[in-house]
């Protein structure tokens, strides 16, 4: 709800994402503050902004597939890899500017999405999510068995570096820059995509597919609409990715990936843009702070080895996955709707 | 020609065993009408819990696999109760997303309790194989299909003909409605589970006989999806059909295609028999149409 005194007097001012004068002062300040970034803090945190802003971008496509859509989506890291593989491909073997091959991985990635998004056609509820099944195997299958002289096999792929007139982005301040341009467009087309016709198509079909049909929503072209975006967005991270790593491999982009972007949308709350963003932080760090504290537990625990920090990964992101789903599904975003609402409607309880 | 008739052979008995981990699916979807991803991860736990009574414990196998199918049937009920039992109520959404995060989270506990080394697993069946003629049948696949039938026929019947089958099919067409007319659907899910916790035991038993035991074998459980699927799912006489020729279908591809393309054609042929399913028929044979209303 909107604080006292602000009233929506047209469409246009209805659908407005900055609605207060305080918002935008405060969106000024987080931008401000995400572009001095590299300056203000060191190497290591820049590094894993970077990450954190590829994972917002595949993470905020698949909210828009399984939050705002509602059809579960476990192969989003194959279609991140397909975008990647598209990315460093073209790169390394045409050499143009990552100005073309970063949309261009992402409309290959859609396209491979859109693939097993048109199966929609004839399929309703949970049938779909297995189909995104068959395509974290199929994608699996295809690189490692086509020749390779074409994506490379099992050794995986080099990938140049993204150069902008005459200057090659190798540095990570320079990465951060690219990575943080390409996420703020990708997020901000987001907020664009949920509150145009088809993002209210998109929830008209999550919330009862044979109710929006009578409504008139073509519902099997919603379905694989929302699969054709999730997988865009996930296809322009893993090109993201390929030029942050500059080495793409098949092993980055397995299931256990995919369940990790679901953590994310899970926890930060579905059905919200913000929320994905807010869950890409919270899982990210969660990774970052068992990554740092498990050699130490490794030591503790000596019979699992290096293991722990992959075994603990898995309870945590599963167990977080578990708890939120069953304390609280709509995820930190509701919290914080709650908590908003409640300060601006103080002092009166409701 | 006899290659052949040894590859349809093998290839329908590993189709049974498909079969029988889909049953599993089958079994707790058409009783609670959620979908369990995390199917091959309870086929590992089946596998750990085999080999934690036999090695560790030092139990004859006449005792360890009664004491195994008994563990795997209380881990089933706690995982129902722990995580299922408080989405009752909730979306079918939920309980789903669930089970995703009990894929990872179960293949984590498994990794702290037991630690991540190759172990060997006790041999259950024969290694010896059957000789027909110049026929060869694994033995441990001839008694799982025989398994298989035996426990899809069983099933069926308890589904189909008794009344607390009968009740869980209706905790499968509705929760709000069977709980209103005095069906329990936690009751329903729990022995769901319980039921696909030691199928998924007997499974690991056959499939991993002998063999070595790794986190690897939670593979199956994805690989006997598009047999639960081609089944539909709904049907659980169905998956002995769909188990055959999903097998058969597999076997045939390993054998005659992988030396066109270089190797494990037969690991996807499954997955592109889901996908033309889920086109062209997505109820699968025998699934059940249901009619919906707003």
């Amino acid at each position: 709800m909107d604080p006292s005194g602000i009233f929506s007097t047209s469409y246009r001012s209805d659908r407005r994402v900055v609605r207060t004068r305080w918002q935008a002062l405060l969106l000024a300040l987080l931008l401000v503050l995400m572009f001095s970034a590299p300056y203000l803090a060191s190497p290591r945190i820049v590094a894993i902004l970077n990450v954190m802003l590829i994972s917002s971008v595949v993470a905020v496509g698949l909210q828009i597939c399984t939050g705002y859509a509602g059809q579960i989506n476990l192969g989003q890291a194959a279609f991140m890899g397909v975008g990647a593989y598209t990315a460093s491909l073209l790169a390394s073997k045409t050499g143009i500017s990552f100005l073309v091959t970063i949309p261009a991985a992402g409309v290959a990635a859609a396209l491979f999405g859109f693939l097993f998004g048109l199966t929609a056609a004839r399929i309703k509820g949970f049938y779909l999510a297995l189909t995104t099944i068959a395509a974290q195997f199929i994608f699996h299958f295809a690189v490692l068995n086509l020749p390779g002289s074409w994506l490379g096999g099992s050794n995986g792929v080099t990938v140049p570096a993204a150069t902008l007139f005459g200057f090659r982005i190798v540095s990570e301040t320079s990465q951060y820059y690219m990575m943080l341009i390409v996420a703020l467009i990708m997020v901000a087309g987001a907020f664009g995509i949920v509150r145009s016709r088809f993002g209210r198509a998109f929830v008209a079909v999550r919330d009862d597919d044979v109710a929006a049909g009578i409504m008139g929503i073509n519902v099997p072209a919603t379905k694989a609409n929302a699969f054709l975006i999730g997988a865009f967005y996930a296809g322009v991270g893993g090109a993201m990715w390929a030029y942050l790593i500059r080495f793409v491999g098949v092993d980055q982009f397995t299931l256990f990936n995919s369940v990790f972007f679901i953590a994310m949308i899970i926890v930060g709350g579905m059905g919200s843009i913000v929320g994905a963003l807010v869950g890409v932080f919270v899982i990210r760090m969660i990774q970052e702070v068992i990554a740092t504290v498990g050699p130490n537990l490794a030591e503790a625990v000596p019979f699992l080895g290096g293991d722990i920090v992959f075994a603990g990964m898995n309870v945590v992101l599963g167990g977080v996955i578990a708890l939120f789903m069953i304390l609280e599904p709509r995820g930190l975003m509701h919290r914080w709707n709650i908590l908003k609402s409640s300060y601006r409607i103080w002092p009166f309880p409701y | 020609m006899i290659y052949f008739v040894n590859d349809v052979i093998t290839g329908a008995l590993i189709g049974l065993l498909y079969a029988l981990v889909a049953m599993g699916f089958v079994v707790i979807y058409r009783a609670s009408k959620v979908f369990n991803f995390a199917q091959g991860e309870l086929v590992i736990l089946g596998g750990f819990i085999v080999w934690y009574t036999t090695f560790t414990l030092g139990l004859d196998l006449w005792l360890s696999i009664p004491l195994s199918l008994l563990l795997s049937a209380l881990a089933g009920y706690l995982i129902e109760r722990i995580f299922l039992t408080k989405l009752i109520g909730e979306s079918v959404f939920s309980m789903v997303m669930v089970t995703v995060g009990l894929l990872i989270l179960l293949r984590g506990v498994i990794l702290l309790l037991f630690g991540p080394a190759v172990r060997p697993f006790p041999i259950i069946f024969p290694l010896r194989p059957l000789f027909i003629g110049e026929l060869l049948i694994p033995m441990n696949l001839l008694i799982g299909g025989g398994i298989t039938i035996v426990a899809a026929i069983g099933l069926s019947w308890f589904f189909n003909h008794t009344r607390r089958g009968l009740r869980m099919t209706a905790v499968a067409e509705d929760h709000v409605v069977a709980e209103s007319m005095g069906i329990s659907v936690q009751n329903s899910i729990a022995v769901a589970w319980m039921i696909g916790a030691v199928l998924s035991t007997v499974g690991a038993m056959i499939y991993l006989s002998g063999k070595s035991l790794t986190f690897l074998a939670s593979d199956i459980g994805f690989a006997a999806l598009p047999v639960a699927l081609f089944a539909g799912l709904e049907s659980i006489g169905g998956l002995i059909l769909a188990g055959i020729i999903v097998g058969v279908a597999q076997s045939l591809a390993t054998s005659y295609l992988d030396p066109l393309v270089g190797g494990s054609v037969g690991s996807v042929i499954p997955y592109i028999i889901m996908l033309a399913i889920l086109l062209i028929r997505p109820t699968g044979l025998f699934g059940w149409r249901t009619i919906e209303r707003v």
